[in-house]
C-alpha cells in the first residue's frame, strides 16, 4: 500500500488496527469524533470490537475489562471527556493493566470550546487521577508520527502493564497529511500469564484489582509500582532536536506547536540569530537529558505551548537554575502564529545585534 | 466543463477535499456572475470549513452563507435560513458545500421540495486516495449512499485525487482511471480532474487530452507560506 491521505484521528485508530487493537470502547466528542466513527467501521473488518459506551466512564470501564483478558485496547476522548476518565486511568494502574487511551486535546477548562490546545500537559504528565502514579505519555507532531507512536504506544504498555497515554491538540486530530503504514518491527513483549482467561485447574486464581486493604502490603506494591516508573523513566524518553550544537537560545515545544516554532527559529537563523528547538516527545518521562547536555553553555530555554505555561515547568525543573527559562503561550483554542513565537525570540535574544 | 446549472452542490466522501474545490468554484463563478454567493452546509468538520475563509469571500465579494460569530463555531449540526434566500433568486449563482459522507450529505435532504424545482447540479468529488473510496465498490456505495441521504442524484464526478503537498501527475492518472471506470459503471460524466496549481506544469501533457481545472489551496495549516 501506498501513501494515503488521512486525517489526523483516522490514523491514530487506522494505526491502532495494525498494532494488533481489536477492542475499542469510546464516545464520540469534538475534535476526535472520527476516531471513534473511523473505529466503528473499521474494527469489524478485521474480526474486532467497537462499542459505544453510555458515557466516558463507562467507556474506560470497558477498557479495564478487556485490558484484563490481555487483549489490546483503545479508548479515545478529548479534554473534557478525558478528565471523566481519570478515576478508570488510575485504576488501570493500580491494578497493572496494559492499554492505550487518547486524548485530542480541545480549549478549557470546563467545557471551553473545540479548538485546539495543549493544557492538558498537567493532567496528563503529572496523575491527573488519584494516587501516586505516572503514566507514559507520546505526543506526535505530523501524521506520520503518529504511525510510528501509536504502535509504539501499545508495545510500552504491554512491555510494563501500564496504561499509556497518546495526546495530541485538536489541528493534529483534524488536519489531513499523506502518510504510508510501513511493515510493522513486531517487539520481544513478556508473555501475559496475568490475564484473566480461565485457570482450567492448572494454577492459582489470578486476580486483578487495584484494592489492599493491608496498609504495609499497598505499601509494598506501590514501591514496586515506582520502580516500575523507574524503569520507564529509564528507558523511554524520547526527544528530538533541532540546532542545538550551536545554539545560544533553545525553544522548547512538543507536537504541533513544534512545528510552527521551526519555522520560526529557520526565520531567526536567517537573521543570524542561533536559536535551537528541543522537541519532547515523550512528556513524560521528561527528557531531561537535552538539558542536562546544553544548559551550561546556552543563555536560556524558551517554552512555546498553547497553554498558560504547563511544560515549562518541566522545562525549570530540568535547566535547574543553570539558565534562563522564558515562556510564550496562547490559550483558549488561538493557535500561536510563526510571527509571535519570531517576535518572542526577538524579545528574549535581545534581537539582532552585531 | 460548461455547468449550465445556477446551483452547483458539492458533496463526497469525507475528505475528498470539496471545500477545496468548492471555494475554487466560488471564485470562478464570481469571474463571470455579479451575483455569487456560498454556502457552508457542513454539519460534519469542526474545523477547516468555507466559514473559516470569510475574510477571502468578503475580499472577493461572495456571499459566505454559514453559521456566523459564536455559531460557527458551536460544534452543533446547524445550517444557516438564509440560504432559501439565494435558492430562489435566480441573479444568483450558488454553490454549496455539503459536508462529508451520507451524514453530510443528510442537511441537503431537507431542501427536497426546493431541488424538485431547481434541479442544481449535484457532483461528487472523489479522492481515490482516501480510505473507503479507493476502489470501485468503494466509491459507489458512498455515492449510493449519498444520494439517499441528499434526496437526489449525482449529476456529475470531480476527480480530486491527491495526497496533499506530496501530490505527483501519478497519483492524479491513478484517481482518473478509478473515476472513469466509475463513471461508466454508474453512467454518470466524469466532468474534470482538478490539479494543484502548484502542478501546473507537470500537468500540461494531462491537460491537453483531459479537461482540468486548476485549483489553490485555501484551507492551510499554520505553519504553511
Amino acid at each position: 500500500m501506498g501513501k494515503v491521505l488521512m486525517k489526523g484521528n483516522e490514523v491514530i485508530a487506522e494505526a491502532a488496527v495494525q498494532a494488533g487493537c481489536k477492542y475499542f470502547f469510546g464516545y464520540p466528542i469534538t475534535p476526535q469524533s472520527e476516531l471513534v466513527a473511523y473505529m466503528a467501521r473499521r474494527l469489524p473488518e478485521v474480526g474486532g470490537l467497537f462499542l459505544q459506551a453510555e458515557s466516558e466512564i463507562a467507556a474506560i470501564n470497558m477498557v479495564y475489562g478487556a485490558a484484563g483478558t490481555g487483549v489490546r485496547v483503545m479508548t479515545s476522548s478529548s479534554s473534557p471527556g478525558f478528565s471523566l476518565k481519570q478515576e478508570g486511568i488510575s485504576y488501570l494502574v493500580g491494578s497493572e493493566l496494559p492499554a492505550v487511551v487518547v486524548n485530542v486535546v480541545r480549549g478549557g477548562p470546563g467545557l471551553g470550546n473545540i479548538q485546539p490546545a495543549q493544557s492538558d500537559y498537567f493532567q496528563v504528565t503529572k496523575g491527573g487521577g488519584h494516587g501516586d502514579y505516572n503514566i507514559p505519555v507520546l505526543a506526535p507532531a505530523s501524521l506520520q508520527e503518529i504511525v510510528e507512536l501509536t504502535s509504539e504506544a501499545f508495545d510500552i504498555a504491554d512491555r510494563y502493564r501500564t496504561p499509556v497515554i497518546l495526546m495530541g491538540d485538536g489541528m493534529l486530530g483534524q488536519m489531513m497529511e499523506p502518510v504510508e503504514f510501513g511493515e510493522r518491527t513486531e517487539s520481544e513483549l513478556p508473555e501475559k500469564n496475568w490475564a484473566t482467561t480461565g485457570t482450567r485447574g492448572d494454577g492459582q486464581p489470578k486476580i486483578i484489582t487495584s484494592l489492599e486493604l493491608n496498609a504495609e502490603a499497598l505499601e509494598t506494591r506501590n514501591e514496586a509500582l515506582q520502580n516500575k516508573f523507574a524503569r520507564i523513566k529509564e528507558n523511554e524518553v524520547r526527544y528530538e532536536t533541532y540546532k542545538t550544537d550551536d545554539a545560544d537560545y533553545i525553544m522548547v515545544a512538543f507536537g504541533t506547536v513544534a512545528r510552527l516554532t521551526m519555522n520560526a527559529i529557520n526565520k531567526a537563523r536567517q537573521q543570524g540569530l542561533k536559536v535551537g528547538l528541543i522537541r519532547p516527545i515523550s512528556l513524560w518521562p521528561f527528557p531531561e537529558k537535552p538539558f542536562l547536555e546544553t544548559r551550561d553553555r546556552v543563555k536560556g530555554y524558551i517554552s512555546v505551548e498553547m497553554s498558560a505555561g504547563q511544560m515549562v515547568e518541566d522545562v525549570r525543573l530540568a535547566v535547574n537554575g543553570h539558565a534562563d527559562v522564558d515562556f510564550y503561550g496562547r490559550t483558549g483554542g488561538v493557535v500561536p502564529t510563526q510571527e509571535e513565537i519570531y517576535q518572542k525570540i526577538l524579545t528574549v535574544t535581545g534581537g539582532i545585534s552585531v | 466543463m460548461e455547468r449550465n446549472n445556477r446551483i452547483t452542490i458539492l458533496t463526497g466522501h469525507f475528505g475528498s477535499g470539496k471545500t477545496e474545490v468548492a471555494i475554487n468554484l466560488a471564485l470562478n463563478e464570481k469571474k463571470i456572475h455579479e451575483k455569487t454567493a456560498i454556502n457552508d452546509l457542513d454539519i460534519i468538520n469542526p474545523y477547516f470549513r468555507s466559514r473559516d475563509v470569510s475574510d477571502l469571500f468578503q475580499q472577493q465579494n461572495i456571499e459566505l452563507i454559514a453559521p456566523t460569530n459564536r455559531l460557527a463555531t458551536s460544534d452543533l449540526p446547524i445550517v444557516s435560513g438564509e440560504i432559501y434566500r439565494v435558492l430562489h433568486d435566480n441573479r444568483y449563482r450558488v454553490i454549496i458545500d455539503a459536508g462529508g459522507d451520507k451524514d453530510g450529505a443528510k442537511a441537503l435532504g431537507q431542501y427536497y421540495h426546493e431541488w424538485k424545482e431547481l434541479e442544481p447540479e449535484l457532483l461528487f468529488v472523489l479522492n481515490a486516495n482516501r480510505p473507503y473510496v479507493s476502489t470501485l465498490e468503494g466509491a459507489r456505495d458512498t455515492i449510493e449512499q449519498i444520494e439517499k441521504a441528499a434526496r437526489l442524484k449525482v449529476t456529475g464526478i470531480i476527480n480530486n485525487s491527491n495526497i496533499g503537498f506530496e501530490t505527483s501527475m501519478e497519483d492524479i492518472h491513478n484517481g482518473y482511471e478509478l473515476s472513469s471506470s466509475l463513471s461508466d459503471m454508474l453512467s454518470i460524466p466524469l466532468l474534470y480532474t482538478t490539479i494543484s496549481v502548484d502542478l501546473e506544469k507537470d500537468a500540461t501533457y494531462f491537460a491537453k487530452s483531459h479537461p482540468v481545472m486548476f485549483i489553490k489551496r485555501f484551507m492551510k495549516l499554520p505553519w504553511e507560506g
